[in-house]
């Protein structure tokens, strides 16, 4: 886990030996209930750090959404200690846990190929990112700039604006590789209109067809149900909690990442107001839903602060390029262009810094989640093992 | 703008070597003349006038110091070229010979011109360091003699140096500095940044310029018409493909040397259009490129391979084994021997020189997208057509084992399709495309790979993940076979750095399904433990529990190895309920099949032994429900005669479980038998014993009555219910009829010999003596038939 903020290692420490000291005596329902506080704190914490303090590149950015996936990561390894370390397997078989454990189990199944969506989402992300630099390496430092560089860019911001407005794909892209890449041999005069060299998108769909980030995220929402009365002070409340922050991480990064099928991705996810801890999650949420409200209209790539300053930066130096004349004298478009070219440079350095990382760290959270769901598992079945009679 | 204006051009300037060898008398070139041509960027027009101009000296020298190079070349290439633009080309043959001299002679020219500039780039970078007018001339000569080609190489050179003080002059009102010596640093610095920015174009530069204009429009247009969807026009010719290869490099060269001119007032237009041009034979590079990656990809899966990965797919789909036909194989085999997923030595050729050019060209970054989307595509294409099918993880949770079922075979027989055909063919084709730039095709193969191998991991990590159960055991170990193998396989195509991240991956999800394949031995072993059924089998028969589990072993061993393997390394040392786990003894030696009953026992071993004793132990409290104690004994030698036959009959269990097993298996099933001849017979037998007979010293005929009576109310008793008890396992079954038998018949016959005279014949003997020897021989024979008809059939 690079670049991690928070460390979950002394939170595991402490309950652990709390925990041991638990079973030692007898099992105490105060400190119990203080491990729980201190989990929803730490949760209330890292997502009020998120909202307040973005980063550099602001919200949605790539940055932040490493930020997130950390936050998600330090949140699970919490839970898993809260739910798990030095408890009896026979509690989490007993009401509502029976009904609730299965539930989160099926929710983090979805989890993973939401992960391995956004995985291949960033997959196309750096595309248009090797497309942006094609374009920079023809403008950069070109004094003054010719017909030849401006052609070269122009190529390649067609290309990388056909991959930004591409439609969320569903699963039938592959029946027609032809589609997606045709060399129909353009005419001399069109030499260099918009002529995408092709589209990147439809290849990273390595989710099954009719698969839908959208309605994942929905399935996942769906009949969550927050803890009420007496549950509120057992394990039902941090399962909970981890639901939330699971469809909540996973929302976010379907929204930001370019995401097989997310047509009809909830707008908004409804977090009870009462917690605490939900205070910074529905103020993130109501942003990132703004935003999503503005972009959806146009269908394009994705929130991704990175993609978005790409496409604004794009239709800027496609303007160019179509008024193209050689030589330009205007100092001032010059400098406009220079300074479109430089923000352009900035935005791929800050994608080739970030985006290997960042597809890393969700192929962590799917490992560990996986890993999660398999330890759960073994201890309900171990203790489904143990509830049977002996022979 | 085609390329008949070029050879009408072209014609003139040909025709007109004429006066020129003193250069240093000619008027420096025009600031006018070249900007004109490059306004012209469209139309060639003012070409005429610069050669007119100026340019004669440098045909005059190609033409005297090297005639025999622009002969040679015209001779060995002409005549693709010209078949090329006869095409186009009404004029007579003669002008069109002319336009290839033109194409051709200026070649070493360029050439020659690029060296000059790069010497001058080097002079001016030593001057920088070490200055000195006499020791820059020095170097230069030295060159010059070098490259033998003194006279030519001397003239754009001091034209240059000429061309750039005089230009410059004017401004800065001083004395050339070529004239004076020993002035100021200060000004020598000057004048080499003056020289570095300036530069005497020749004229043939910008006569070259157009010609490659044309060239290049020629070539991109006429493979615009052709029938819709492209066709490239390479291939058609090879030898063109070549000259224009030659071309397209020099002017890749050209344009990178003289972009440093591009903010030179005089040259910016030539620059321009030269980068535009290049701009556009890179752009024609590109289609071409993707054009034959992407024509011969699609023609090809159609033609041969697929069919055969198709039939393999759905020969595993519905054969057992998962084994491919020998048919659809040796089709496999035959693809294997071409080298390239589809491509012929020629078109990979052909991919890897336009590759070069592409990159040599700056362009390497559209070049390896090209390659990325088009093989991507392939390969997914491929893989469809092989029956691969993308299927979330949360699906293969959802989907009905028989689906699932299903659905792996496809999986493994597609992985090893990729491990020993589609990535090793994928890997040689961008090795030998990118031949020249290993560190790029290594990160295209890993890109190209990395997102399906992705997948595969994904499936297998959804299967592995799915829910347990004991029929599920061999085909997570399929998939884990098809893992460990085709991963190392895949592996090997890595070079060692980069295979890290993979390696972990396939470790990974391998460690789950083996985690998945110990549990369910672990299931099994809890299953047979917590099987408490209390109905008894009827008739003592092999209980099903032993015969599953028998048959589960017994196909189980066929992975033998696999386990062993899957339990050494994926085995976790403790858990809480230890009992159903292996115990794992870290460092014990292998099995190696020794059978000893040692402590080194392989983990897998002991997983075996454990299901065996329970499998024991819970038949023996199973048999506890026969209230008859012979029945109790049939039972357990039925059940234990089935084990130890199916130990027998399989060498690598029985390998496992060892001979001393076996010997005490056998020996507790002699027990059973001796067990049951004492529960059932001795009482029988003790009808028959002389002792009691005589009352008195004489023959008892009250007692012989009795004895009768009770002999015959208990073998019909035992011949009723022992002939509806099952040994369905023939040798056992005779085993016991036998050993009845001989305890028996030798008894009831002698006693039936000794005391049968003592009956009246008649209605008293027939009375009492009910069997002869023989009819209980046969009653014996019909014993443990497990049918209630031969009751019937004697009632």
């Amino acid at each position: 886990m690079p670049a991690t903020e928070f460390q979950p290692s002394n939170f595991l420490t402490r309950i652990s030996t709390r925990r041991n000291q638990i079973t030692a005596m007898d099992p105490n329902h105060e400190l119990e209930l203080e491990d729980l506080e201190l989990f929803q704190r730490n949760v209330s914490d890292r997502f009020a750090d998120l909202l307040d303090h973005p980063g550099d590149g602001g919200l949605l950015s790539i940055s932040w959404l490493r930020k997130l996936v950390d936050a998600f990561l330090c949140c699970e390894a919490e839970f898993k200690a809260v739910l798990i370390m030095g408890r009896e397997p026979t509690q989490l078989t007993k009401p509502p846990l029976d009904r609730l454990m299965p539930e989160l189990l099926d929710r983090a199944v979805k989890a993973l190929d939401i992960c391995n969506a956004v995985s291949a989402g960033v997959e196309s992300v750096r595309h248009c990112q090797r497309l942006a630099e094609i374009t920079v390496a023809a403008l950069e430092n070109q004094n003054p700039i010719g017909d030849g560089q401006v052609k070269r860019a122009r190529k390649a911001l067609g290309a990388l604006v056909a991959s930004l407005e591409e439609k969320d794909h569903g699963g039938s892209h592959y029946k027609t590789p032809e589609r997606s890449w045709s060399f129909g041999r353009r005419g001399a005069a069109a030499a260099v209109k918009d002529r995408p060299t092709a589209t990147f998108r439809s290849l990273s769909m390595i989710v099954g067809k009719n698969w839908s980030a959208a309605k994942q995220i929905h399935a996942m929402w769906a009949n969550l149900v927050a803890p009420r009365g007496a549950e509120l002070n057992g394990l039902a409340l941090p399962v909970y909690i981890m639901n939330v922050v699971m469809v909540f991480v996973m929302w976010a990064l379907v929204a930001a990442v370019p995401c097989q099928d997310r047509v009809g991705l909830p707008l908004h996810i409804q977090i009870p107001r009462q917690f605490a801890w939900a205070h910074s999650l529905n103020g993130l949420q109501e942003k990132i839903g703004e935003e999503w409200k503005k972009k959806e209209k146009k269908g394009s790539a994705g929130l991704l602060e990175e993609m978005q300053k790409m496409e604004k930066l794009s239709q800027g130096l496609i303007e160019f390029a179509d008024g193209f004349q050689f030589p330009v004298e205007e100092e001032g478009k010059l400098e406009e262009v220079a300074a479109q070219v430089k923000e352009m440079a900035e935005v791929c350095r800050r994608m080739e810094e970030g985006l290997v990382p960042l597809q890393q760290q969700i192929r962590d959270v799917f490992h560990q989640a996986v890993r999660s769901r398999s330890e759960m598992m073994e201890l309900l079945e171990h203790a489904g093992k143990i509830s049977q009679p002996m022979m | 703008m085609e390329s008949n204006i070029n050879s009408e051009q072209a014609h003139p300037d040909v025709a007109k070597p004429t006066d020129t060898t003193t250069n240093k008398d000619d008027p420096p070139p025009t600031v006018p003349d070249s900007s004109a041509a490059a306004d012209g960027n469209d139309d060639a027009s003012p070409a005429p006038h610069i050669h007119h101009s100026r340019s004669g000296h440098l045909l005059d020298d190609s033409s005297s110091s090297g005639p025999e190079n622009g002969a040679d070349k015209d001779g060995s290439a002409s005549s693709p070229d010209q078949n090329g633009d006869v095409s186009h080309d009404p004029p007579p043959p003669n002008l069109d010979e002319e336009i290839h001299l033109t194409l051709q002679t200026l070649s070493p020219d360029i050439d020659h011109f690029l060296i000059t500039l790069s010497e001058r780039k080097m002079v001016v970078s030593s001057q920088e360091t070490l200055v000195g007018e006499m020791e820059e001339k020095k170097e230069h000569d030295e060159k010059q003699e070098t490259e033998d080609k003194d006279e030519k190489n001397e003239d754009p050179i001091s034209g240059e140096k000429e061309a750039g003080s005089r230009e410059h002059k004017p401004d800065s009102e001083e004395a050339g500095p070529d004239d004076e010596e020993g002035k100021k640093e200060e000004e020598k610095e000057k004048q080499i940044c003056k020289k570095r920015s300036t530069i005497l174009m020749p004229e043939f530069v910008e006569k070259y310029v157009d010609l490659v204009d044309g060239k290049i429009r020629d070539r991109d247009s006429s493979s615009d018409g052709k029938g819709g969807g492209g066709g490239g026009k390479w291939c058609l010719s090879p030898d063109d493909d070549a000259l224009f290869m030659e071309i397209v490099n020099r002017f890749s060269r050209l344009a990178s040397s003289l972009n440093e001119f591009r903010s030179d007032p005089d040259h910016a237009h030539l620059v321009n259009r030269i980068g535009s041009i290049h701009q556009r034979a890179m752009s024609y590079l590109e289609d071409e490129f993707g054009f034959l990656l992407q024509e011969h990809a699609n023609q090809q899966p159609v033609q041969e391979p697929d069919s055969a990965g198709k039939s393999s797919a759905k020969a595993a789909e519905t054969g057992e084994g998962g084994s491919p036909l020998p048919e659809s194989q040796s089709k496999l085999e035959e693809e294997k021997e071409s080298p390239y997923p589809g491509y012929s030595e020629e078109t990979v050729t052909n991919l890897r020189n336009i590759a070069s050019q592409m990159i040599a060209g700056g362009y390497e970054s559209e070049c390896c997208q090209v390659y990325m989307i088009v093989r991507r595509h392939a390969l997914d294409e491929t893989l469809i057509q092989s029956g691969f099918e993308k299927i979330s993880i949360d699906d293969v949770q959802k989907m009905a084992w028989e689906n699932l079922e299903r659905e792996i075979p496809i999986m493994t027989s597609i992985i090893k399709e990729c491990a020993s055909v589609h990535f090793p063919k994928e890997h040689k084709l961008v090795h030998s495309v990118f031949s020249n730039y290993p560190s790029l095709s290594i990160s295209l193969f890993s890109n190209l790979s990395r997102g399906i191998l992705i997948q595969f991991l994904n499936f297998a990590e959804g299967v592995a993940m799915s829910k347990r159960s004991t029929e599920k055991l061999f085909k997570f170990l399929d998939m884990y076979e098809t893992l460990r193998d085709g991963f190392a396989a895949i592996e090997g195509l890595y070079p060692e750095e980069s295979e890290g991240e993979l390696k972990t991956e396939a470790t990974t999800v391998k460690g789950r399904i083996g985690e998945a394949a110990i549990n369910i031995f672990s299931d099994l072993e809890h299953s047979i433990k917590n099987d408490h059924g209390k109905t008894p089998v009827p008739g003592g028969a092999v209980h099903p529990l032993t015969r599953y589990t028998m048959n589960y072993l017994k196909y189980a061993f066929e992975y033998k190895s696999t386990l062993e393997n899957v339990f050494r390394e994926h085995s976790k040392i403790e858990r809480a309920d230890s009992t159903s786990r292996p115990r794992f003894e870290g460092d014990s030696n292998q099995a190696g099949g020794g059978g000893d009953q040692d402590n080194n026992q392989s983990p897998f071993a002991g997983q075996l032994a454990r299901i065996m004793d329970f499998l024991d132990q819970n038949l023996e409290s199973k048999s506890q429900l026969y209230r008859d104690v012979s029945l109790c004994c049939i039972f357990m030698m039925n059940n234990g005669r089935y084990i130890l036959q199916k130990i027998k009959s399989s060498p690598e269990i029985h390998c496992v479980m060892g001979d001393p097993w076996c010997r005490r298996k056998s020996s507790d099933l002699r027990n059973y038998h001796k067990g049951y001849q004492r529960e059932t017979w001795s009482k029988l037998l003790g009808c028959l014993a002389q002792e009691g007979v005589q009352v008195h010293g004489k023959v008892s005929k009250t007692v012989l009555k009795e004895r009768f009576k009770n002999f015959n109310i208990m073998f019909d008793e035992i011949h009723r219910t022992q002939s509806q008890w099952v040994v369905s396992d023939e040798q056992l079954q005779s085993e016991l009829r036998v050993s009845i038998a001989a305890v028996v018949i030798p008894a009831y016959r002698a006693f039936l010999g000794r005391f049968s005279q003592y009956f009246t014949p008649g209605r008293q003997y027939e009375k009492y003596v009910k069997y002869q020897a023989e009819d209980i021989e046969n009653c014996v024979e019909e014993l443990f038939e497990g049918n209630a008809s031969s009751i019937a059939r004697r009632r």
